[in-house]
Parts: structure tokens; C-alpha cells; sequence
């Protein structure tokens, strides 16, 4: 009854934030916004010359160039030409003071929100664009959006194929438990390590708390605002979905041995060959190890990816980040910052560089590449930012505390050991994280919700 | 003014004013470098551990709140324990650096090399040191396939690093690795004082090779044996490199540093990790003056080359001599 009465407020307050949104855009004077502009219609006689800034110093030359070409065949007046950048944030913090930098850039991470609108055009309204695009929050201020990422990456898990396809695996996994079922099939059909933790590296281990948020809860205030004030977050739940489950996953593939058999001399280095060759069933890490699981052994093509087996009310989330987000120039001539849009909207819309690149597209209707082909039906979410003020809280309250998220692999590792020896039962490390947490929110005096 | 000031400088030119500024001179840079890398840091480091810290960001004062909470932590001192094996590796290590010595001092083919060789270790920096054996140790690498060379079965191998009964051992084994030769060095150039005329008269009353060593070597070499303990056993309870390196503290092998290190850097508790610090000076202090105290009854104070009991021994042997020259010359 209650879900409901919200969810009608919500839609009439975007209903109403939607019907005044038109305004705003025309108050901007005569610049067109992202969405409005018509590519290969818009402004066919418009002559410009724009330049793009790129980080990618490696196929700025080759793939960007070919990009740039299409697009000036589409556009014969406008001339798109790319300049590579080493040293990428660093150069273009400075160059983008002067002002005088070109057209187009990557928006470097160190810019503020409050000062997207010094440097860079508004392409739209927020609720507008939203709708459209992927990760717009990263990049927009006070409800006026100032780049659209390029993509985006997911969080997942690694595995090869073939190992997967030989143990008899018809389905991938969707909660932990079908999740462990498939590693022991793995374990007594094939020859390969089910699950490879990656133990003594120690960061692999980290690694799994990237999991504990969206794809754990499917709420994207979770990370950074509800994890700060929650009673006993690591505690278990019955629909088997939170924190607990990412480190149940943990805890029972190392108790009923379905991990490598001396976790303490694993190696980082040669995992990666040994999962693109088939002899590891799968290892959990975020999404930028598997191209290089792809390029350290001959068979790139078993290697793939897919999401973390939870199910929240019947529906798997992944955490998912942009990537680098286009904006444009604001010091530009007016037809230069229309000319930029267009190759923008060109790129992210109807280019192929998101195949090209293996990562989710710009377009929230866009198709996933192969690479993130088993993240169809997953609802792709980012973190929401904390709120202000509590910027900081989250810091503070995992050092305090020391359970270390995404910060400490310590706790994580010692997870293993004690599945590995035994030693402590899941619900025992849990509450004794539950137990540090709330100490430290009552020493920081943070409020809590029950 | 003026009247002060002649006589200062008539000294300042005096073969004792020259003898002032020369000191002072040549004193003032060590001094100045020890006093801002050794003593400033130090008092710093006292001085965070009374306050609730991070290396940036404000800082409260909270007393000896930092302290009692590592005399609290259960982690603290169970960490201690993990040092027990290290001071078993130095006893070791010291044992095995004086065997070695003894056998170079007396003329042995490829002395030289030998010497080298076993000092070489403790060239290699302790972090390269811990990748090393990050290898040797792992399954299926080097020591297995060495043991298994020799007819071992796969199965009966331990997990050098995983398996708690011993992981502690393989750890502790290669700082007695990295730190045999450098003992051995100093127990040499020792040893290379005793006087090889001794040797040769030793041999002549009929001493055999551990006679010698018992009472020619070991005596006059003692005093740097016992310096090499006191350095071993305040090293063993700051091990650091071995398992940070190698295990990251995790299976039961976090050393206090390697906990000390953590939470200093992982939970930026920086006060507590300076507490921590303070504390394990104050037990360094505590087993060092342990052990003097132990050596001085046992054997002196292990710093003059003849015990106490020796010199007693010695002085009524001379008296009772002397006793019986006065009454031979009397009869």
C-alpha cells in the first residue's frame, strides 16, 4: 500500500519536473540540446572545424581517425580532426583553463560538478537526458547535464565458456547457491580450478566487495548512503541477497573446495592464462581483467563475463560505472559547438565504437556488445553520490571501524582462512563485522536507522 | 661591549677556541641530519600517539585512550606470539653463523668463495628477498619440485605457506636465509683476531677442533655473540618484510609490524599505529635489559672477554701461588 502511494508521488513529481523541462532548455538561447539535434538531417550547410581530445594516445591515429572519417562523409563541411594526449589529466586541467583547447574532450575527473559549467556546454535537461543516455549523473549539476559518458563498464565475474560448457552448464547461475551448484559441477567434470581466488595477491580478495552494493541489494543509494546508517548490514537475509551473500559465495566455494588448493601461493599472472586456456572455471573481478584475461593466452574468444548470481526480487542488478564523458567546449564559436554536438551524438549514437571497445553504450536502448552479451536483462545501475554533507562519512566510518570496504583486503582474506581452516562459521565473521560497524557509528556518532 | 668582546675573541683565536669551533663545525651537520631524521620524527611519532589521527585531516587530543586500546586489541599481542618464531630462527641462524665461521678459520679450500657466497643474501634487498620465496615456497614451484626430485610423494609435501603448523617455520627460515651470512662475516672478522699461535699450542696439548673452539674462540669471541643475540631477538619482534611480503600477514603469520602497518595505512588509525610503535619500544627495551641482566649473571656482562667467575678464579690461583713462593723462599 505504501510502495504504492510512493510510486504515484514519484511519477507525478516527474511529471511535473518533466512538463517544465522544454523551458529551461529554450531559456539556453539558440543552442540545440543533444536530444533535439537530428544527426545526417540538422544543419547539413554548417561549416566548421573541430578538434577532439583523446586520451586514447593508442588508436587515435587508426580506430578515432576512422571514426572522424565516416562522420565527414556524412558532414562533408565539417572537418573532425583528433589530437592524442598523454598524460591526460594532468594536461588537460591545465589546458582547460586557457579556454583554448578545442572542441570536444574527455571531461577529466578532477573537474567539480559545480564547475562542469564554467568549461563545458549544457547538452540538456537532466530528467530529459536521463531517460536517454547511461551515467548521466556522473556528469550533470544542478539538474543541467554537461557530458555524456562514453560508455560504461559492469561488474561481474570472469569465466571461461568452454569450462563452463564441458561441466555440463546450461544456464548461467542467477542466485549463490545455483552459483556453487555450477562450481562443484565444474569440479567433478572438468580438470579446470572451479573458482581461482587469486588469495595471495590480496587484492583479489578486496575485489569482491565491489559486489555488496548494486548487485547485492539493487539499490543504488546502498553503497553510499544506506550502508552509513544501516543496523547491522552484513547481517543474513532470508531471500539470501545483501553483503552476506557476496561473502557466502566466498565462504562456501573455499568450504566445500571448490578453489585452488593452496590459496596462500596462487599468482596473479599466470590465472590469467590459465582461465583464457580453460584451466579455471572463474574468478570474481571487476570488468577491466577481462580483456586482459583475453590477451594473456590463444583462446580469447572462451573468455567471458557475467553477472554476480544474486537475485533481488527476482531480478539481477550489476553495478556498473561511465567511462570517460564527452563535453564540449563552451569558449568555442557557436557553429563549432553545434558541429561538436553533432559528431558527439554521431559517435555515441551510431558509431560502433562501443563494440568496438566491449563496453556498454551510451544509449540506454543501445544493444550490449558480445563481451557483456550475458548482462542482457540485468538492469545496469550506478552508486548514487552521498548526500551533502555525508561526503565523507563513509570514509570515516570504514577506517573507524576497520571492515575495510574496498579499502582493506584484510577482512576479506580472512574470510577464507576461516572457511579454509575452518575455524569460524560465515555468521560469526558477520557478526563480528555487524559488531565493529555499529561500534564505530556510535563513536562517530552517526545515526542509525533500524 | 667592547671589553667583552676582546676577550672572546682572543679566545675564539686560543689553541682551545680553534679546538671549540672545529668541533662545533664538524659536529653540526651529523648532528643536525640525526636530529631531524632520528629525534624530531621520534618525538612527533610520541606525540601522535596521544591523539585520534589521520596522516591528513584534523586531530584530537584522547590521552592514553590510543594505548589502552592496543593493551585491549586481542590482535596486538597474539601477534607477539608469531615473533617466537622468529627469535627460534635467530638462535638458529646465530648457531649455524658460528659453525660456519669456526670451519673458514681454520684453513679451508675455497674459503673465499665460500664467504661470498653465504654473505651474498644479505646483499639482495628483504623485499626482493620475500618475492623469492613468495616462489620457492609456492605449491608445485621450487622446493617442491626439489623434494620431489628426490622421491617425495606430492601428496606428503606440506603447503609451505597455508598449513598453520608450519607456515610460521618457512617464514622465519628465510630471514635466517637472508641474515646467516652477515653473522657469519661478523663472527669471522671476530674470531680472525684470536692469535693462530694459539691454535698451534692448543694442538700441541692435545686440544681437538671442538676444544679449541670451547676454550680458545668461543671466549674471546664473546662479546660479539652475545651483541648478535641482543640484535636477533629485538629484530625477531619487529619482523616485518617476510611476512608482509610474502603472506601479507593472512594465515596466521601477521607479525605486530604487519598489524601495526595495517592499521595505519589500511584503516588510517595513525595514532594507534603510533602507540602500537611506542609500545613495542618499550618491550625492546624491556627483553634487551632481560637479557643483559641474564648474561651478567650467567657469563658477566658478556662485554669483557673473561667472566667474572673466571677473574676470581684467576686472582686466588695468583694469591694462592704467590702464597706458596713466599713460603717456599721462608722454608
Amino acid at each position: 500500500m505504501n510502495m504504492k502511494k510512493k510510486a504515484i508521488s514519484i511519477s507525478v513529481a516527474a511529471a511535473i519536473t518533466l512538463s517544465m523541462a522544454p523551458a529551461a532548455v529554450f531559456a539556453e538561447g539558440d543552442m540545440p540540446t543533444i536530444d533535439q539535434i537530428k544527426v545526417g538531417e540538422d544543419y547539413q550547410d554548417l561549416e566548421a572545424s573541430i578538434k577532439v581530445l583523446t586520451n586514447r594516445t593508442d588508436i587515435v591515429d587508426t580506430v578515432y581517425k576512422g571514426y572522424a572519417e565516416q562522420f565527414m562523409e556524412l558532414y562533408p563541411n565539417i572537418t573532425v580532426e583528433y589530437e592524442g594526449v598523454t598524460d591526460y589529466e594532468e594536461s588537460l586541467n591545465l589546458r582547460l583553463t586557457t579556454g583554448d583547447w578545442g572542441d570536444v574532450c574527455f571531461i577529466p575527473t578532477s573537474v567539480a560538478k559545480s564547475e562542469l559549467s564554467t568549461y563545458f556546454t549544457p547538452l540538456g535537461d537532466f530528467e530529459t537526458l536521463d531517460e536517454i543516455y547511461n551515467f548521466c549523473p556522473e556528469k550533470s549539476y544542478e539538474g543541467t547535464v554537461y557530458g555524456i559518458a562514453n560508455g560504461g563498464t559492469a561488474s561481474g565475474i570472469v569465466y571461461n565458456k568452454k569450462v563452463w560448457e564441458e561441466a555440463g552448464i546450461k544456464e548461467l547461475p542467477k542466485t549463490p547457491e545455483d552459483f556453487l551448484n555450477c562450481l562443484q559441477q565444474i569440479k567433478d567434470n572438468t580438470d579446470a580450478v572451479p573458482l581461482y581466488t587469486n588469495f595471495a595477491a590480496g587484492w583479489p580478495m578486496g575485489a569482491w566487495d565491489a559486489y555488496i552494493g548494486i548487485a547485492a541489494t539493487g539499490d543504488p543509494d546502498f553503497m553510499n548512503n544506506h550502508l552509513v546508517h544501516a543496523k547491522d548490514p552484513f547481517a543474513k537475509k532470508d531471500d539470501m541477497t545483501g553483503p552476506y551473500a557476496v561473502y557466502y559465495v566466498m565462504y562456501e566455494a573455499v568450504a566445500r573446495q571448490l578453489v585452488e588448493e593452496d590459496p596462500a601461493s596462487s599468482d596473479w599472472e599466470s590465472s590469467k592464462r590459465m582461465i583464457n586456456e580453460g584451466e579455471i572455471g572463474a574468478m570474481v573481478l571487476g570488468s577491466w581483467a577481462v580483456q586482459q584475461c583475453k590477451d594473456m593466452g590463444a583462446t580469447p574468444e572462451d573468455v567471458g563475463y557475467m553477472p554476480f548470481p544474486i537475485l533481488v526480487d527476482g531480478k539481477q542488478y550489476a553495478g556498473a560505472g561511465g567511462n570517460y564523458a564527452f563535453g564540449i567546449n563552451n569558449q568555442a564559436s557557436e557553429e563549432n559547438q553545434k558541429a561538436a554536438m553533432l559528431y558527439t551524438k554521431w559517435l555515441i549514437e551510431e558509431s560502433s565504437i562501443y563494440e568496438d571497445e566491449g563496453s556498454i553504450p551510451a544509449l540506454k536502448s543501445g544493444e550490449l556488445p558480445d563481451a557483456l552479451a550475458d548482462f542482457e536483462g540485468v538492469e545496469l545501475l550506478s552508486d548514487n553520490p552521498a548526500l551533502e554533507g555525508e561526503e565523507t562519512l563513509f570514509n570515516e566510518l570504514n577506517n573507524e571501524s576497520e571492515v575495510g570496504i574496498n579499502n582493506d583486503d584484510y577482512p576479506d582474506c580472512e574470510i577464507l582462512e576461516a572457511a579454509l581452516y575452518g575455524s569460524s562459521t560465515l555468521d560469526e565473521l558477520m557478526d563480528n563485522w555487524n559488531q565493529k560497524w555499529s561500534d564505530a557509528q556510535e563513536s562517530l556518532g552517526i545515526e542509525v536507522a533500524e | 661591549m667592547q671589553k667583552t668582546r676582546k676577550p672572546f675573541m682572543q679566545w675564539l683565536k686560543s689553541r682551545k677556541g680553534q679546538k671549540c669551533i672545529l668541533i662545533f663545525t664538524f659536529m653540526f651537520v651529523p648532528l643536525l641530519l640525526l636530529f631531524v631524521f632520528t629525534y624530531l620524527p621520534f618525538f612527533k611519532m610520541i606525540e601522535f600517539s596521544f591523539y585520534k589521527m589521520k596522516y591528513i585531516g584534523p586531530k584530537t587530543f584522547v590521552g592514553l585512550d590510543n594505548y589502552i586500546d592496543v593493551f585491549r586489541r586481542s590482535e596486538c599481542f597474539k601477534s607477539l606470539q608469531v615473533s617466537i618464531y622468529y627469535m627460534g630462527g635467530a638462535v638458529v641462524q646465530l648457531a649455524l653463523a658460528l659453525f660456519f665461521a669456526t670451519l673458514m678459520v681454520f684453513k679451508t679450500k675455497g674459503a673465499a668463495f665460500f664467504k661470498g657466497a653465504m654473505f651474498f643474501p644479505y646483499l639482495i634487498c628483504g623485499i626482493a628477498v620475500g618475492f623469492i620465496f613468495k616462489f620457492f615456497y609456492a605449491r608445485g614451484f621450487v622446493l617442491d619440485s626439489i623434494l620431489q626430485a628426490f622421491g617425495m610423494n606430492p601428496e606428503n609435501i606440506p603447503m609451505w605457506l597455508q598449513d598453520r603448523s608450519i607456515n610460521n617455520i618457512s617464514l622465519a627460515a628465510t630471514s635466517v636465509w637472508r641474515y646467516t651470512g652477515q653473522n657469519m662475516i661478523l663472527f669471522l672478522g671476530a674470531m680472525m683476531s684470536v692469535d693462530s699461535e694459539l691454535y698451534e699450542a692448543a694442538s700441541l696439548d692435545g686440544a681437538n677442533k671442538w676444544h679449541q673452539f670451547r676454550y680458545i674462540i668461543l671466549p674471546s669471541i664473546k662479546s660479539i655473540v652475545v651483541l648478535n643475540l641482543i640484535l636477533s631477538i629485538s629484530g625477531s619482534l619487529s619482523a616485518f618484510e617476510p611476512p608482509y611480503v610474502i603472506t601479507n600477514g593472512t594465515m596466521g603469520t601477521g607479525t605486530y609490524f604487519v598489524i601495526m602497518n595495517r592499521l595505519a595505512h589500511e584503516s588510517q588509525k595513525v595514532g594507534l599505529a603510533c602507540a602500537m610503535a611506542i609500545v613495542l619500544l618499550g618491550i625492546i627495551v624491556l627483553c634487551t635489559v632481560a637479557q643483559k641482566l641474564f648474561f651478567k649473571y650467567a657469563f658477566d656482562d658478556g662485554t669483557s672477554d673473561e667472566s667474572r667467575a673466571a677473574v676470581r678464579k684467576r686472582k686466588k690461583a695468583e694469591k694462592a701461588a704467590r702464597k706458596a713462593m713466599r713460603g717456599g723462599s721462608a722454608s
